[in-house]
């Protein structure tokens, strides 16, 4: 049963035309950047981005991992906050919420219902844009193996690997904020207010992420471990700031479940 | 008016009950939606909910189906507690509540299947002919392939009635079902709620349409502020509510003043006048006119209509709060 | 009802649980309790740090910084804050740091032959071929993250000038170790009131360095380990091989390069780093002198020089006049004429010194 709500749920998510919409806008990142990085590196020098870009030129497999790290800041909490708004909200406000719970689907399974559709549309847009910079970045820019930040070149295979493990860590990311927005999703009719209030956040916390005077307060935002997932880059890997974001991002995870459940339960619909 | 509406009009049941609740309230914040609902529902009964917008039909629905919970009070459906028993009984349970709700982005056809996907009773292989059957039945077909942004209010309308009806139910709680339907669209609505008295469903219909309930339904109950006035089978209720004999003559002053000295109550109407026939006979109340020099060109029996019950039985307390009488009767014969 | 409630209950352990989890991870690891370990000699035990030769091991070094230095353009590791750094030895001379720079990352290889020194940010080696000495020297740079080596230097350094004791224990990096606390003599005019080294007590070897100024109850400084596993490393940490794409300099070239676009720190690092450094005094308070070639002075841009403006004080003297540098641990006095001094005193004994540069 479980399973067949799960299908029917993620089959409503891809026919939805804003999805669509989305999906696609976020397979363009990865092409434009390998354009762009293609583009500015037919005419040389002129000091490239910093970090991570700087080790793009002819190395194309980085191009997922670039793509994903640029897009986690703004555009996949962005698409996240926008299939929790419709996940909850949304469904209150066709009036369809109510169809659910008279089925019935108990409340606590309507939650999990909805994470699960969050978590597998996250990790497929996710792994789509990695897809699409794989094949981008290397038709651009071409590669052998993957060159890390570290100076050492992986093979194939294993930049692959490490890929796969960046896609799992950013979904990761995508799905505790996804978490943390339908819980404002379960307070409200109005999809909007749930998408601005979780772009909001985002933006606020990497703003105050900007103060070193608030730095007691930077351990608390989900914002904080985004850079820190960069380790993915170096070799050897350095698990420290990883496992803390990947923490975080469960603290957060714990906490916006929890709030939704809790709401959910005792909303009258 | 003199007719004793304070306390509610109850006839007993005689049959086990599909739904029940005991004693319901339901605060929003420092409101009270609905208070001391005492409702049943009796097996295979077509219960018509009756009551003027703001009277707390639809609250008492969504409490009944979970979907609320109430803050004070007792509920059985199916023959199991609500909430606790919801898992068990909700499946048995089509609903049609505040309007159909669907997404506008899919065709008629996929809202159901989607709708379908959740049903627990309905197995995945019988998904495709349940929806189709549904379709079929509230007679969609040709619109089933459309999005639903496209439907009209009727079509709409008819979805939510096929969702509700996607598998066999023991009890369908429909909330204003002719919403938006022309006649044709009201006939086939009657014509389903028939269907399924027929094969044994007990069915809930919210309406402020009058002839609508007293068209289709074996039970009615009335809701007035937030409670339950009168609940019963129609027909009982209809005898309860009294009887009146309509008296045209050219002379009202002459027969009021003759009544009154008979100590029978009447009130003039613009033809004639009419008289209460609670402690007296027809015959006598014409004897006592004829007696008293008013020429009698008719007398009929008053039929007592579920319009009229529901008039009286809503209105009663804006008489009280000094409405005219006259009004309030005129308002009951409309 | 009571499903209800124990559901409730759950999602709100779940909110509890994710609240207290976020404020764990806020709170600075603790320093734990502070192992019992039997009693041990300063004098023993510093006979043992620099008696003990560390093995092979790999770690994480956090460096914390309140020096109030301004950021050095090539090691943006020790400006003012917290950095990280992951360095990997075999104990035999081959070594590896790597020192992130928030989404870079500078790698330093020795391999026992060669010295790699990668950059991601300008996706450039710097190939340093050792020429006679088989067993080259750690390059400067990843000596100074490298708590352990620093430690044994500044024990080294000043052993014969300072108080020692043992104060206790402490927890570094998951190991038990003792802290030894060298304090300058009364005798010596600096800015530092005690340095502390942490020493591992298994294999006395300097887990962490903390140098405490007077005034200050915090560390000016710290050097230390948050994660250490000693034992073989994986050899091919100890090997490079530039990528693809990446150009590779000699320092040599490197050097002409800068040249170029001297920048006006430049002078004074190769200055102080000194191809002949002078020295005075001894102990805590020596002082270090030197003298910058005039051209280097003249060639200060005019907004380089508003920069060192701003970080400076303008002195004068009976020795002339220019301007001073001050951090919590050190003082730089730069005369106009190009005499530079340096040391871990205050001012006045570098105004004292400075006339002695020749």
């Amino acid at each position: 049963m479980i399973t067949r709500q799960f299908g029917s749920e993620v089959r409503w998510m891809l026919r939805r035309p804003r999805t669509l919409i989305g999906l696609f806008g976020l397979i363009l990142v990865p092409i434009i950047i390998s354009f762009g990085i293609w583009t500015a590196g037919s005419d040389e020098g002129g000091g490239g981005p910093p970090g991570l870009g700087a080790i793009l030129q002819g190395n194309g497999m980085v191009v997922p991992i670039f793509t994903l790290f640029l897009s986690l800041n703004l555009l996949l909490p962005l698409v996240a906050s926008i299939w929790a708004a419709d996940g909850l909200a949304g469904e209150a406000q066709h009036g369809t919420l109510r169809g659910l719970l008279v089925a019935p689907v108990s409340r606590v399974r309507l939650l999990f219902v909805k994470l699960f559709g969050l978590t597998a549309m996250s990790l497929f847009a996710v792994t789509l844009m990695a897809v699409v910079g794989i094949i981008a970045g290397t038709a651009f820019l071409g590669t052998d193996g993957m060159m890390t930040l570290s100076g050492t070149t992986l093979s194939f295979a294993e930049g692959l690997l490490r890929i796969g493990l960046f896609i799992l860590l950013v979904t990761f990311q995508m799905v505790a904020i996804g978490a943390v927005a339908l819980a404002v999703s379960s307070t409200t009719e109005h999809p909007l207010v749930v998408q601005a209030a979780t772009m909001t956040t985002i933006i606020v916390f990497q703003v105050l992420g900007q103060f070193s005077s608030l730095d007691w307060l930077h351990p608390f935002l989900i914002t904080t471990g985004f850079p820190g997932l960069i380790d993915v880059m170096r070799d050897p890997i350095p698990l420290g700031q990883i496992g803390d974001s990947t923490l975080l991002a469960g603290c957060y995870l714990l906490i916006g479940t929890g709030l939704a459940a809790m709401r959910l339960i005792t909303k009258d619909s | 008016m003199t007719t004793s509406t304070s306390a509610p009009v109850t006839a007993p049941s005689k049959t086990a009950v599909a739904a029940r609740t005991k004693g319901l309230r339901k605060e929003y914040g420092s409101t009270v939606a609905v208070d001391r609902v005492d409702l049943e529902l009796p097996e295979g009964a077509v219960l018509g909910m009756l009551g003027p917008n703001g009277s707390g039909k639809t609250t008492t629905i969504r409490m009944l189906l979970g979907l609320v919970r109430p803050t004070q009070g007792e509920i059985e459906l199916l023959g199991r507690p609500l909430p606790e028993g919801a898992e068990q009984s909700l499946p048995h349970v089509g609903a049609l509540v505040e309007g159909p709700g669907f997404h506008p982005f899919l065709s008629g056809r996929e809202n159901l299947v989607r709708c379908a996907a959740f049903e627990p009773l309905l197995p995945r292989k019988e998904i495709k002919q349940a929806v189709e059957d549904a379709i079929e039945r509230v007679g969609l077909a040709q619109a089933a392939h459309r999005r639903y942004r496209g439907y009209s209010l009727g079509m709409k309308q008819r979805l939510g009635l096929a969702a509700a009806l996607l598998v066999p139910r023991k009890l369908v709680v429909l909330d204003e079902p002719t919403n938006g339907l022309d006649p044709a669209g009201t006939r086939e609505i009657r014509k389903i709620i028939a269907e399924l008295h027929e094969a044994g469903s007990t069915v809930l219909v919210s309406s402020h349409l009058l002839s609508e309930v007293e068209a289709t339904c074996t039970h009615v109950a009335v809701l007035h502020r937030g409670t339950v006035v009168a609940q019963g089978e129609l027909t009982e209720l209809l005898q309860a509510g009294g009887s009146a004999l309509q008296v045209i003559t050219p002379d009202v002053e002459s027969a009021l003043s003759a009544l009154r000295q008979a100590k029978i109550s009447a009130r003039p109407l613009s033809d004639g006048l009419r008289v209460e026939l609670a402690g007296t006979s027809a015959p006598q109340v014409i004897e006592t006119l004829v007696k008293g020099g008013a020429r009698v060109f008719e007398a009929t029996r008053w039929k007592t209509g579920l319009e009229e019950l529901f008039a009286r039985l809503t209105e009663a307390e804006e008489a009280e709060r000094g409405m005219s009488a006259v009004d309030t009767l005129d308002g009951g014969r409309r | 009802m009571n499903k209800r409630k124990v559901t409730l209950v759950a999602a709100a352990t779940g909110v509890i649980t994710g609240v207290a989890g976020l404020s764990l991870l806020a709170m600075p690891a603790g320093a734990g309790q502070p192992p019992s370990l039997p009693d041990v000699s300063a004098e023993s035990l510093v006979q043992q740090v620099l008696t003990s030769k560390p093995g092979a091991f790999g770690g994480t070094v956090e460096v914390d910084n309140k020096l109030g230095l301004p950021a050095i353009s090539q090691i943006p590791q020790l400006a003012d804050g917290k950095h990280s750094a992951r360095i990997w030895t075999d104990g035999n001379g081959k070594f590896r740091a790597a020192l992130p720079n928030g989404q870079s990352e500078q790698t330093i290889v020795n391999d026992g032959k060669t010295t790699w020194s990668w950059n991601s940010q300008d996706n450039e080696v710097t190939k340093a071929e050792h020429k006679d000495e088989p067993k080259a020297e750690k390059p400067a740079q990843a000596e100074s993250v490298d708590p352990a080596t620093a430690a044994k230097q500044v024990v080294e350094l000043t052993r014969e000038f300072s108080e020692i004791s043992v104060d206790g224990t402490a927890r570094v990096a998951n190991r038990a170790a003792y802290e030894l606390v060298l304090t300058p003599k009364a005798s010596e005019k600096t800015l530092i009131r005690e340095v502390r080294i942490a020493v591992d007590s298994e294999l006395k070897m300097p887990l962490r360095v903390a140098v405490l100024t007077n005034g200050t109850a915090e560390p000016a400084g710290t050097v230390g380990f948050s994660e250490i596993n000693v034992g073989p490393q994986d050899p091919k940490l100890f090997e490079f091989t530039p990528p693809a794409q990446a150009k590779v300099t000699t320092p040599e070239a490197k050097e002409s390069e800068q040249g170029r676009d001297r920048r006006p720190e430049l002078g004074l690092e190769q200055a102080l780093q000194g191809k002949d450094p002078q020295f005075f005094g001894t102990g805590w308070d020596t002082v270090v002198g030197a003298r910058i070639p005039a051209e280097a002075m003249t060639q200060v841009p005019a907004e380089a020089q508003g920069l060192v403006d701003k970080f400076t004080k303008k002195v004068s003297g009976a020795w002339g006049s220019g301007q001073v540098f001050t951090t919590k641990v050190a003082t730089i006095l730069i005369a106009d004429d190009g005499r530079v001094v340096a040391g871990a005193v205050p001012e006045q004994v570098l105004f004292d010194t400075i006339g002695h540069v020749k």
